[in-house]
């Protein structure tokens, strides 16, 4: 039944508030004077004013990932879409649901190279699970909807909705909070009972099993089943970056990320194990390396993903199996339950996986070990530092690294990085969304002094909409995972990596209205800290740690799980049990 | 490698063909032919894709266009399962008469009509399977092909044909 006339912007608003919307990050424009006068008068909705539409886009993405729901961002035409698009690529590489709103041109006007003007539904294709660009009001209710169903349900991801001005400014009568879906997008959740019981027989035969946890995991709120799975099964867990929280990583199962900069012994369970079975992952090359026969070569490999384009894309699988991961796993631990399969504890590959997670813990809790670096130890300080329920979110680069190996992550939702996309400058908005998403939990960007920089501005944003963030600078005057490959790869040639002049970040931090303070020893962190969240504002660390510090062990370009380098500071393997080694280690 | 035919039922929006493209170029990967018409559903086209790739690509980017939210069905239209055509318009050369009765004559044994004709040239037409009409296209070089246009494959599956 068709409602009473109202304005394009006035649908949207009210659709946005059916899906439930309570925050949006944005910034206004010409085309959106429509939509921020609905905004204006409207309480439900809290729009927090960015600072750059980057911003917007990483804090809509921070806030999704911190609190499972649909993050909103809203840029104007032209100029504030495309620089949304970082954003939006970002949140969709790591399946974030994200749903952005842009204003458009008149209809009338689009293709005319008008003022403002960029064709925001081409350039967004590829970067987004789906976009509209909405051309009828009347097509306002169906298309908002079935924005946040499509980057909500399925692999999650963006959907961005261009919105020309004229469309907004129309009055039209509609039914408002339609059902109606696509024909073609019908996600399937349930996995196949056949292949479960598949997965059931090569897991309970197995005598070396691991699982591999993916950010699906986390997505799909199948944490506790994994780690009930894991028990189970006597069966240690290893994840990527995005899965890191999916298990305890204190568990004494945990045997922490792997991969690229992974753990050496996380590495080695992935090449030992006989049967492996992979739950949210798309085998990305910084996982698996690039000499594929050192990656799972005795196991039989299970592979659980809601998107079956992922399965058989990088790796073959053994036995695919798409669908829901918290279905999934809940199914498979049913199964194992009736078999009274569970493990003891007793057998050797427990035992060995027992002491390799203890090894690692030693090491993390050994903040001044020798031959550690500053770096090191003042991430491992941190680590020591902040209790569970603090969120961390990262930059990237090396503090990204540093923050994977030593940070552990106890809980789901709580370290927050940016995977696939690798965007410098995100850890900063993220934090803003995150710290908005749980405003009683304390958030920490563990950040870079390259990375700060590409996003600082929004300092503005904290002051002003009173968001105490903490960030913690890495500050070593370099691009520093750039710089640590040139030093390691490209005969110490350090090309533009070096920054030479950084700003003073304390009195940056003053210049915001902010909290700021330098530790110039790792031993001064704690304080630091203290002062930071005592203060009550936004707050930057500034930590001047060595130039040529090195996030380390990792696996050299071109190289295999088996060829890390720099290991010297792990506990040597042979002293946590016999060494096997599978496939063919190649020297690098 | 081999040329397989993929035919999608996908909703009639604007934007749909170049989602459904940008989903080849972003994975490089070359479309050899493509036809898109409206078809018997309302609301609905349907797209023939042909498409250069080993088994394994074709399996990627079947499962790539089924996450696209417009395309409705996906079929994989394998050769032997399916009837198809492509259509062929060709300007040849016509020297003198001898030559137009020549040409008339090896048009008349593949099936294919005269739409037009003039002094010096002809337009034939021709309605086949790729194949046909390649080996037919090869042979009217010797007269001398001023023009050649092809619609690219369609094609309608048998009742064994996969479906997805």
């Amino acid at each position: 039944m068709l409602g009473p006339k109202l304005k394009g912007a006035e649908i949207v608003v009210e659709e946005l508030k059916a899906e439930g919307v309570e925050v949006a990050f944005g910034i206004p424009g010409g085309v959106l004077l429509d939509l921020y006068e609905v905004l204006y008068a409207e309480d439900s909705i809290r729009h927090i004013l960015m600072r750059h539409e980057q911003c917007a886009a990483h804090a809509a993405d921070g806030y999704a990932r911190v609190s499972g729901k649909t993050g909103v961002c809203i840029a104007t035409s032209g100029p504030g879409a495309t620089n949304l698009v970082t954003g939006l690529a970002n949140a969709n590489m790591d399946s974030v649901p994200v749903v952005a709103l842009t204003g458009q041109v008149p209809t009338a006007a689009i293709g005319s190279n008008a003022f403002q003007e960029a064709s925001t539904f081409t350039i967004t294709m590829p970067v987004s699970k789906h976009n509209f660009l909405v051309k009828r009001a009347e097509d306002l209710p169906k298309v908002i909807h079935n924005a946040f169903h499509i980057a909500s349900t399925g692999r999650q991801g963006v959907v961005l909705i261009d919105l020309p001005k004229d469309v907004l400014a129309t009055k039209v009568a509609v039914e408002l909070h339609p059902k109606e879906t696509f024909p073609g997008y019908k996600p399937n959740l349930k996995p196949n009972r056949v292949q479960l019981k598949k997965a059931v027989d090569v897991l309970v035969n197995a005598e070396r099993p691991l699982i591999l946890a993916g950010g699906g995991v986390i997505s799909a709120g199948a944490t506790a089943e994994l780690r009930l799975l894991a028990e189970y099964l006597g069966a240690p867990v290893v994840t990527t970056l995005l899965g890191k929280g999916a298990i305890p990583e204190t568990h004494p199962f945990s045997l922490g990320m792997a991969g690229m900069h992974g753990r050496i012994y996380a590495n080695r369970a992935i090449n030992e194990c006989d049967a492996l079975l992979a739950v949210g992952t798309r085998f990305s090359d910084r996982l698996t390396g690039w000499l594929l026969d050192q990656f799972a070569p005795e196991a039989t490999l299970i592979h659980i993903d809601i998107d079956a384009a992922e399965i058989n894309k990088n790796l073959p699988v053994d036995i695919p199996i798409q669908g829901d991961a918290k279905l999934a796993l809940e199914e498979l631990s049913k199964m194992l339950e009736k078999r009274r399969v569970v493990d003891t504890g007793a057998s050797l590959w427990v035992q060995r996986i027992k002491a390799m997670h203890a090894a690692c813990e030693d090491c993390i809790k050994d903040v001044y070990r020798a031959g550690t670096s500053v770096s090191d130890m003042l991430i491992k300080e941190l680590n020591r530092i902040l209790d569970e329920d603090v969120i961390v979110t990262t930059e990237v680069g090396q503090c990204q690294m540093f923050a994977a190996h030593y940070y552990l992550a106890k809980k789901p939702r709580m370290f927050i990085s940016s995977g696939g996309l690798g965007t410098m400058g995100f850890g900063f908005p993220a934090a803003i969304g995150a710290k908005v998403a749980a405003p009683d939990r304390r958030v920490v960007d563990i950040a870079g002094d390259g990375s700060f920089l590409m996003t600082c501005q929004d300092l503005a944003t904290c002051r002003e909409n009173d968001i105490p963030v903490v960030v913690c600078i890495f500050h070593n005057r370099y691009l520093g995972m750039v710089r640590q490959w040139q030093e390691l790869f490209f005969g110490k040639r350090y090309s533009h990596t070096g920054l030479g002049f950084t700003p003073d970040f304390v009195k940056l931090a003053e210049a915001f209205d902010c909290y700021g303070e330098r530790v110039e020893k790792p031993d001064e962190l704690k304080e630091a800290v203290q002062n930071a969240f005592e203060s009550g504002k936004p707050a930057v660390i500034d930590m001047i740690v060595g130039p040529e510090d090195k996030v380390l062990p990792m696996i050299p370009p071109g190289g295999g799980i088996l060829g890390m380098i720099g290991t010297e500071q792990c506990t040597p393997l042979e002293e946590l049990g016999p060494v096997r080694v599978f496939g063919v280690p190649q020297a690098c | 490698m081999h040329t397989h035919i993929i035919s999608l039922l996908v909703e009639d929006h604007p934007g749909v063909l170049t989602r459904m493209s940008g989903m080849f170029t972003m994975r490089g990967i070359n479309i050899k032919s493509l036809t898109v018409s409206p078809c018997e559903k309302e609301g609905l086209s349907r797209m023939t894709v042909a498409i250069d790739g080993s088994e394994s690509e074709l399996e990627k980017v079947r499962k790539q266009l089924s996450n696209l939210i417009e395309v409705v069905k996906v079929i994989d239209l394998t050769a032997g399962k399916a009837i198809v055509r492509d259509l062929c318009l060709m300007k040849v050369h016509v020297k003198d008469a001898s030559m137009r009765a020549e040409i008339m004559q090896l048009a008349e044994s593949y099936g294919a009509k005269i739409a037009d004709a003039t002094l010096d040239s002809v337009v034939l037409e021709l309605t086949a399977e790729p194949q046909t009409i390649d080996r037919f296209a090869e042979l009217m070089t010797h007269f001398g092909v001023k023009q050649l246009i092809r619609t690219g494959v369609t094609a309608i599956g048998l009742n064994a044909s996969r479906e997805r």
